[in-house]
């Protein structure tokens, strides 16, 4: 069932796109802010994956290749 | 065709603003080369522990470098030593240190990615790992390619990579098991309007091999299936408060595999800019996860005792885990970050943060009963350079 409502809520998102997206380059000054990344702290973000995948039982989502480790 | 939102007046102003210095740098969908050096360290310190006692510390320095070889060619570096010390559990929340025996390990791993922008908005990342402990080895390698849409407000993802993995663990007769990872990543990233940005991924991960965890299985009960398929679907939202100058980010992971575990996480961080480079951090996270089906609860044979789960005699050979990693609960992270901006593109930050597990604090279904809480403290200091 959630899996249903995720990929309801994919669609809206990518039909979204179609009427929303239309950010002229002159606008996107506050989105080019180091703050508005997705991940703005490389190793910041490598030590929460790392953390996460070796107390958690759920991984991924973010990029592909991490390589494994023997985390106890 | 002609665009209404084309105009001269406008392509004229696009064109000052293009001029080197005037146009704002990228918005982070965007895909375009990076024009400046990026070099971090971090330390990270790390500590776990539960009622009866302490468990892990990791002392961790990393390394992090970006830096465009030229126009068109980008080059990053990673790297990170963990010192691993004190006590794992051999089953379920007894712990192995309990008993005089502490793990002393230390990890080195390092990746390099080397990534190459075309004309048409399209970068390949090509990407090779290798991460090296005591008794664990992994060699892993991925491609991912991005391209954008001319107007660059949406961004295609897609890659693909590999992990091999040996495991040689220190106890029992000495062996080497293997095991592999295929993985691969679809995402598309979205620019809303001027202060807003999104993205959606799916990823997708097969393992194959040897995926118990030999310690546990030496001191304790522990054999795991020899295949695991996950999924991941992960959505991120950025908003730019105008009036407050703060963003926030959001996002939110729903994950199942085919242990029959789920897992919906949910992640919100308010970075508040503040006079003098000051960039104020507070961030919350919070994760429920469902068991694997082959998870066992602290209730033991009647005949054999612990560790042994009830029944073993007649099927000892059957798959079973007592890792609390892979029980039911709820967690939840609470963090600060502080960081502060100086002349010449220097950027000094810490962060700290407190982590707790508790079966109580599962949302969609019971807790696994009759485990201690699950505690971490992790503190991070970090020099960035851009220039």
């Amino acid at each position: 069932m959630k899996r249903v409502v995720l990929l309801v809520v994919a669609i809206v998102l990518v039909a979204g796109c179609e009427s929303m997206g239309k950010v002229q380059p002159w606008q996107k000054g506050n989105l080019a802010k180091p703050e508005m990344a997705f991940d703005p702290d490389a190793l910041e973000a490598r030590f929460a994956d790392h953390t996460y995948f070796s107390k958690e039982a759920a991984s991924g989502g973010a990029g592909v290749g991490g390589g494994g480790c023997g985390c106890n | 065709m002609h665009n209404k939102t084309n105009t001269p007046a406008r392509s004229v102003i696009a064109a000052a603003l293009a001029l080197p210095g005037l146009l704002p740098s990228s918005a982070h969908s965007q895909v375009t080369a990076p024009n400046a050096t990026l070099v971090q360290f971090k330390f990270l310190y790390y500590k776990d522990y539960q009622q009866s006692g302490d468990r892990m510390t990791v002392k961790s320095p990393a390394l992090y470098l970006l830096t465009p070889i030229t126009d068109d060619w980008v080059f990053e570096i990673g790297a990170v030593y963990d010192s691993i010390s004190g006590a794992s559990p051999y089953y379920h929340t007894t712990l192995s240190g309990a008993s005089g025996k502490g793990i002393h390990d230390a990890r080195k791993a390092a990746d390099v990615t080397v990534t190459k922008y075309f004309a048409n908005r399209t970068s390949v990342a090509v990407r090779g790992a290798y991460s090296d402990e005591n008794d664990y080895r992994s060699t892993a390698g991925s491609v991912t390619i991005r391209h954008a849409t001319p107007d660059q407000n949406t961004t295609f993802t897609i890659g693909g990579g590999y992990s091999g993995d040996s495991v040689f663990p220190t106890v029992g007769t000495p062996q080497t098991y293997y095991k592999r990872t295929y993985d691969a990543i679809v995402g598309i990233s979205q620019v809303f309007t001027p202060n807003d940005t999104g993205q959606l991924n799916y990823y997708y991960a097969h393992q194959s091999g040897y995926l118990t965890d030999p310690y546990k299985a030496y001191w304790g009960v522990d054999n795991r299936p020899m295949v695991r398929a996950q999924n991941a679907l992960l959505a991120r939202w950025n908003h730019y408060f105008e009036s407050a100058d703060a963003t926030l980010r959001t996002s939110f992971r729903y994950y199942w595999d085919d242990w029959d575990v789920s897992a919906s996480t949910v992640t919100l961080e308010w970075a508040q800019t503040l006079p003098a480079g000051w960039v104020l951090t507070p961030g919350l996270r919070y994760s429920t996860q469902s068991a694997a089906w082959f998870y066992y609860d602290p209730v033991y044979d009647p005949i054999l005792g612990a560790p042994f789960p009830p029944g073993y005699l007649q099927n000892p050979n059957g798959i079973y885990s007592a890792d609390q990693r892979l029980s039911a609960f709820g967690a939840i992270t609470a963090g600060l970050k502080v960081s502060k901006a100086f002349a010449g593109g220097w950027i000094i930050d810490g962060k700290a943060e407190y982590y707790e597990q508790q079966a109580s604090w599962r949302i969609g279904g019971d807790g696994s009963p009759g485990l201690e809480t699950f505690k971490a403290q992790m503190y991070q200091v970090g020099v960035t350079r851009k220039f």
